[in-house]
């Protein structure tokens, strides 16, 4: 195999900014002054910050016997994922760190939810689909993921799904928000044909148009778009809507809403 | 068509490799040569949405606009060859859209090479819909039946297309939740196990297909699986992937994309697959790549690098739109065609292996996915999986294997800088793959049981 060329010097050819940047503070370090000081919802924060989901569940369950099980959602469960949240936005931890995290504390909370009267309060309902003719959607997948550690309902419709579809869905759900992901310029045209549809049902419910092929112009040619370049966008756009925002207004405040593009 | 696993590599030596020769060129169309001393510019292009919904609209699109543009550039500027890329659009599994297009390409191809000599000819890359939760064998029906994705290719050879070729999709229910959540042995059996499975019952097909209206099968690509690992990893902004799964994905892709040609196809490859330099070391034959030239469509860590093999040399895409310099498919001509004569200056000045490794050179430290794809380190890559050719489990761990201790070479030897976790992640991977078994039947009944709760996996898919 080939070795480096001792004469060349390749600090003028590329600068590695990646290995420059690093964080280099570990998980546990930045962790420690953000976990819930209660001993029993720190426990159960910790299961999630640490992706431990096949011991969240005794956990959940050790910790329900000793605070209302709506509090070990809230301040163990929901805590540690904001913690993970935190440790992403950091660059400390990855997708996968929040992929598993988010799956350890789905379990808990079906576990402890199960033991509170009525069920738990969500944050809203959002209806999430790929445009039909598309079958990519890991990016919505990802998104989803981030909607519900965010605390939001997820009606996730699946691919390729059918205007008519999503339509009938949206007007039986009444969901804050729908999102759909296209990766095709020639998928992408759904959008707008669902927005039509939206409106001539009487639906004002923004329509969230993401995806490769998307761009912002495109999202905000239609009425009722908005736009998201990436799924941890998604959460930020859905507390300004349950704060009453409608799609005019987070259109104009966008660059604030998402911090800056 | 026979299958014939490769077990022994196509090239002696690394350095025998170089952009524009492949030891098996291929020749097909008007006057187009393949791996023949020369390296063609290959130019794809999306249409402008809303032409879909109507078969002239669409025709016209792609022929009397998107053609004729690039057919006019290429004659304007001085250009010998091109390779046109029809990337069908979803709704083309309709006859009454495709057959048209298919057909009026044939026509404007022939056309420029009777009246001005151009060597020309159209690759259709065919959309392969089908789902897994669906089924992806004909016994399993659903919306889209395995049957959909021939008759695409029926279609399309019948009407003209010099070279046939797809994305498959085998694997990628596991190949998604593998890049999400960041498992390489899940990874390791969708794409490098089930995947080369699917594309061996794919491509067997493809290939009667072809030589039945005397087209050529080209070639695959594992865009939903190392590509998509690859985008998420993107530069040295992006975070969510590590660039060392990323890299390591790659490799196992090369043993997937391999079983195009292992049955019955020609090649050349398809662009976005960059594990090509990889399969070309195995098996001679010509493959397409894309990097500096496809900015159009996509950022990368290796634009030059993924130059130093390739014999066509491609844009990814480009929809369709006016640019300053002319319509964008002109202008993206433009920018490979050039490029490719470059290469091509150099071939006949008997400095092309100079240029190539000017290319790989320039790239070589830019990150680990473009590391392990220099050609030597491709050379090594493929000289594993052909070890282990005849078996598609044993070969694809080999393979991601050989990337991960190729990557902890160059770290160690201090050639190649790792962020922490970049560097966490791929001794992770060495660790659990060191670990897995050598039989393939233990591994599949592990990976089964491990990965039964990934949505839309079932081995019935496989014939498993």
């Amino acid at each position: 195999m080939l070795t480096k060329p001792a004469e060349a010097d390749f600090s003028i050819v590329l600068r590695r900014y990646d290995i420059e940047q690093q964080v280099v503070v570990t998980p546990e370090e930045m962790a420690k002054k953000m976990l819930p000081k209660d001993e029993v919802f720190r426990k159960v924060a910790e299961e999630v910050l640490y992706m431990r989901f096949k011991t969240v569940g005794p956990s959940v369950a050790e910790a329900i016997k000793a605070r209302a099980p709506l509090d070990v959602i809230n301040n163990g469960l929901v805590a540690g994922m904001e913690v993970v949240a935190k440790l992403y936005a950091e660059h400390v931890y990855y997708l996968p760190e929040i992929m598993m995290a988010a799956k350890t504390m789905e379990i808990g909370i079906a576990i402890a939810e199960r033991q509170v009267p009525g069920g738990r309060d969500s944050k809203g309902t959002v209806i999430m689909h790929a445009a039909e003719g598309d079958p990519h959607d890991i990016g919505k997948n990802i998104a989803a993921v981030m909607m519900k550690s965010s605390g939001y309902d997820v009606v996730d419709l699946g691919r390729d799904v059918p205007v008519s579809d999503l339509v009938a869905e949206t007007v039986k759900v009444k969901p804050m928000l729908v999102t759909g992901t296209a990766l095709m310029t020639t998928t992408m045209t759904a959008f707008p044909a669902e927005a039509k549809l939206f409106r001539e049902n009487g639906i004002e419910t923004p329509l969230m148009g993401c995806g490769g092929a998307v761009n912002r112009d495109f999202a905000n040619s239609y009425d009722l778009g908005i736009y998201s370049e990436k799924a941890p966008q998604t959460p930020k756009i859905a507390d300004k809507i349950r704060e009453g925002y409608d799609w005019k207004k987070i259109r104009e405040e966008w660059d604030d809403i998402v911090g800056g593009k | 068509m026979a299958v014939t696993r490769y077990t022994r590599m196509a090239y002696a030596d690394a350095d025998d490799m170089v952009f524009g020769t492949a030891k098996h060129p291929i020749s097909y169309g008007f006057g187009i040569k393949i791996g023949a001393g020369k390296v063609i510019p290959e130019i794809n292009y999306a249409p402008r949405p809303g032409t879909e919904k109507d078969p002239e609209k669409l025709r016209r699109e792609y022929v009397d606009y998107i053609s004729k543009d690039i057919l006019d550039r290429a004659i304007t500027v001085g250009f010998p060859d091109v390779q046109l890329e029809t990337e069908w659009v979803s709704q083309m599994n309709q006859e009454k859209l495709s057959a048209p297009v298919v057909a009026g390409q044939k026509e404007i191809t022939e056309k420029y090479y009777e009246e001005f000599g151009l060597n020309s000819a159209v690759r259709h890359t065919i959309p392969d819909q089908r789902e897994a939760d669906e089924g992806l064998r004909p016994s399993r029906h659903g919306r889209q039946y395995p049957e959909k994705l021939f008759e695409c290719a029926e279609i399309a050879v019948e009407n003209g297309a010099d070279n046939l070729s797809c994305e498959t999709v085998g694997g990628k229910e596991l190949a998604d939740f593998a890049v999400t959540n960041g498992d390489a042995v899940a990874f390791l059996f969708g794409v490098g196990y089930l995947g080369s499975i699917d594309m061996t019952y794919v491509w067997q097909e493809f290939a009667n297909i072809a030589k039945k209206h005397k087209a050529v099968a080209g070639g695959d690509t594992n865009c939903s699986g190392a590509n998509v690992s690859m985008f998420m990893a993107g530069g040295y902004l992006d975070n969510d992937v590590q660039k060392t799964f990323s890299a390591i994905t790659r490799a196992i892709s090369a043993a997937r994309t391999l079983a195009a040609w292992e049955s019955g196809a020609s090649g050349p490859d398809k662009d976005c697959g960059y594990e090509g330099p990889i399969v070309k070391a195995i098996a001679g034959k010509p493959t397409t790549q894309e990097g500096k030239n496809c900015q159009c469509a996509h950022c990368d860590l290796q634009g030059n690098l993924i130059a130093q093999v390739a014999d066509l040399w491609s844009n990814e895409s480009v929809e369709y739109h006016p640019e300053f310099g002319g319509t964008s498919v002109q202008c993206w001509l433009g920018s490979i065609g050039y490029e490719a004569a470059l290469m091509n200056t150099a071939i006949q000045l008997k400095q092309e292996k100079t240029l190539r490794d000017i290319y790989m050179y320039a790239d070589r430290y830019r990150g680990p996915e473009a590391y392990i794809l220099a050609y030597d380190h491709a050379y090594e890559i493929g000289k594993a999986i052909a070890a282990n050719g005849d078996n598609l489990y044993l070969r694809s761990k080999a393979a991601g294997l050989k990337a991960a201790k190729i990557i902890i070479g160059g770290y160690e030897s201090k050639e190649l800088g790792l962020t922490n976790k970049q560097l966490e992640v791929t001794l992770d991977v060495i660790k659990k793959f060191e670990a897995l078994p050598d039989d393939e039947a233990k591994f599949t009944e592990y990976a089964a049981k491990e990965y039964k709760d990934v949505p839309n996996f079932t081995l019935k898919n496989y014939d498993l």
